[in-house]
């Protein structure tokens, strides 16, 4: 894996007044840590980290963080975002060593048309989003592309099933399920009331419209 | 309509609704969201019709959450009743709501289906709120700077 070079300013100051403007002038504050070393504050330009990150490498990408004369390799991990506006407010680079593994937060993408399910009027229900890979930083792949064209209704794709990169592993258990393909909702909704005995009782939420109704008639 | 089943006090002052929202405000369960850009009270009236609204839209299919609960009380007094006497008597139950704050999730639909459902659902809010689906999925981007 290349790694993308990233210029950042060294010796900013710290304290939210300081970040805060920082953020205005277009920078974001961040912070470099790892191998037991000094924790640097640092600040990186916002466009220049957008463009280090929305590579084709992902979020995972090797990052060469550029300091002054020093050359830093690193990951980003912890990216901060204002909750109304969606820009990074800050970012933690963790510096690496090309030979060590690592755990990295990978996303999971389903690719193809679950055609069986569809035809069902049923839905995939995609349960996890990331998956954590121990791997060297070259080997973490920027995304796990889960193939669903062949997923069937009430079948799942378990984490055993998924395919990883070679030098890449994982610890999460093998039967977490990533994807199932559901029944339409009354279907479902009608094979809980049957598994429960209550085949007369209609779903929960037709239950509490109902109630509405009946509470909306009594007013009137 | 949601509301706690047991309290330790019946009555609470409004307090403020300055600032963002500290948590929840991240798509973590569907594939799409109703998100809040502006605080307010949000009632049990309301997020059960903004979830009707939306269920009967999407008709077949799909899953909601509803991630906001409406936990704190709000007083009235009685219409026509001097001043004084102490606070009113609690009328109904709110959710406090700062902006950023998921309010619904929705999941098993198409994105088109779930944009039109969800626009309906906002136009039961009280608050202006938006539409935001989880990063890196359905073509919406893993990173925004």
């Amino acid at each position: 894996m290349a790694e993308i070079p990233l210029a950042v300013q060294t010796g900013r100051p710290t304290g939210s007044r300081a970040a805060r403007r920082l953020r205005r002038e277009g920078l974001v504050p961040g912070i470099v840590y790892g191998h037991g070393a000094e924790p640097l504050p640092v600040a990186v330009a916002a466009r220049d980290l957008r463009a280090a990150l929305t590579t084709d490498l992902g979020v995972n990408a090797l990052l060469s963080l550029q300091a002054g004369d020093k050359t830093i390799l690193a990951m980003a991990r912890a990216v901060q975002r204002h909750p109304v506006k969606g820009v990074v407010t800050h970012v933690d680079f963790q510096t690496v060593r090309r030979d060590e593994v690592i755990a990295a937060e990978v996303p999971i993408t389903l690719v193809g048309e679950a055609t069986e399910v569809l035809h069902g009027q049923g839905h995939v229900d995609q349960q996890l989003f990331t998956l954590t890979v121990r791997a060297r930083p070259s080997d973490i792949p920027s995304s796990i592309d889960v193939d669903i064209s062949r997923l069937g209704v009430g079948e799942t794709i378990r984490v055993g099933d998924l395919e990883l990169p070679p030098g890449a592993a994982t610890d999460v258990d093998v039967d977490t399920p990533v994807a199932t393909g559901q029944p339409p909702r009354a279907e479902a909704a009608a094979a809980e009331a049957g598994a429960e005995g209550e085949a007369a009782t209609p779903a929960p939420e037709e239950r509490a419209e109902a109630a509405d109704q009946t509470v909306a008639a009594a007013e009137e | 309509m949601l509301m706690p089943r047991k309290v330790r006090h019946r009555k609470q002052q409004r307090g403020r609704l300055s600032g963002v929202s500290k948590g929840g405000t991240t798509v973590n369960f569907g594939d799409y969201g109703i998100q809040a850009t502006e605080p307010g009270w949000l009632t049990a009236r309301q997020i059960e019709a903004a979830r009707i609204a939306m269920t009967r839209h999407v008709r077949r299919g799909g899953k909601v959450w509803i991630r906001v609960f409406p936990d704190k009380p709000v007083t009235q007094k009685p219409a026509e009743t001097r001043m004084g006497s102490g606070k009113g008597n609690p009328e109904h139950w709110v959710a406090v709501v700062r902006p950023g704050r998921v309010l619904f999730e929705l999941a098993g639909v198409d994105r088109t289906l779930a944009e039109a459902a969800m626009r309906r659902a906002i136009q039961k809010l009280p608050m202006k709120a938006r539409f935001v689906v989880r990063p890196g999925t359905h073509g919406a981007p893993e990173l925004e700077v």
